[in-house]
């Protein structure tokens, strides 16, 4: 079942994705979301449990932008705890996505 | 599903959480819908990519469940965290039940035996002097002592084993929740 590993494997890197992409700005949820949603096709609303789990994880921080339109908008930032897990899980990410890689590459 | 509705379902599935827990969850899905209405999206759109406010509900109780029981360390907050793995579908019920009532039982059974071997402690230890005990005095009053310094033991290592269930129930419920459990099943 091919979409079955698939969704499996983006369970796995979504925190990852979201990690990576505060890593180079700061950014509001509906931003993460729809991007993620765009890339890796996830579901919207995964994102709201994730990032309060990041959140209580100590991984990421939130402040408010005030915005000219509506309400303050709320913006993650990550912490330094977030930026050591997310080099840490990249590499680990780096070393395996390469060893599947080889594999395939040797299988072809 | 309109906007409202998809908030109210959202509300409806947090009940019982503190009332900032809900109003947070509740903005930051208002929120979403704010910027898609101004990214040109209708509110039935945004509320099928969200996904099942039921579920999404589910697991945002989860996660506050088991941040109280890391924070807390309490009986409260033990029955909240079993509850809300519980209430993810991580473990089915029917399978875990019976064995959570077994442990649940021989805990329950190891705190009485605690609680009674403390009591005869205190009772040889009190009223055992007076009673003419075999090898005098002293050794009624030591002996008692040495029976409620078990007894104190036994319930030490039953809270600890206590402690170290639910963690470990948490851990798996976690695991179960973020990599296996639909965290982006397909929306339909």
């Amino acid at each position: 079942m091919p979409e079955a590993i698939e969704t499996q494997l983006k369970k796995g890197v979504l925190a990852l994705c979201v990690l990576a992409l505060l890593s180079k700005a700061d950014s509001y949820a509906y931003e993460i979301a729809s991007q993620l949603a765009k890339d890796i096709d996830m579901g919207e609303g995964t994102i709201y449990p994730l990032m309060r789990r990041l959140q209580s994880d100590g991984l990421v921080e939130t402040y408010l932008v005030e915005s000219t339109s509506g309400p303050p908008r709320k913006y993650y930032r990550l912490t330094t705890a977030g930026r050591e897990s997310f080099a840490a899980q990249k590499s680990e990410w780096e070393a395996f996505a390469k060893a599947v890689n080889d594999i395939l590459g040797a299988a072809a | 599903m309109t906007r409202a509705e998809f908030v109210t379902r959202l509300k409806r599935g947090l009940a019982g959480l503190p009332a900032t827990t809900i109003a947070d969850a509740a903005a930051d899905y208002e929120a979403h819908f704010d910027d898609a209405l101004a990214a040109g999206r209708t509110e039935a759109e945004t509320a099928a990519a969200l996904g099942d406010p039921d579920r999404l509900a589910r697991e945002l109780r989860a996660e506050a469940g088991l941040k109280r029981w890391e924070e807390t360390k309490n009986p409260s907050a033990a029955a909240g965290a079993v509850f809300a793995v519980l209430g993810l579908g991580a473990i089915d019920i029917l399978i875990l039940l019976p064995i959570l009532m077994g442990v649940i039982g021989a805990l329950f059974g190891f705190f009485m035996a605690g609680i009674g071997i403390f009591v005869a402690g205190g009772f040889v230890f009190s009223a055992g002097p007076f009673m003419d005990p075999p090898g005098g005095p002293a050794f009624a009053i030591l002996g008692g002592i040495g029976l409620m310094a078990a007894a104190t033991a036994l319930s030490a290592v039953t809270g600890l084993v206590t402690v170290g269930l639910v963690n470990l129930l948490v851990w798996y419920g976690r695991l179960h929740y973020r990599l296996l459990k639909p965290a982006i099943e397909p929306q339909a």
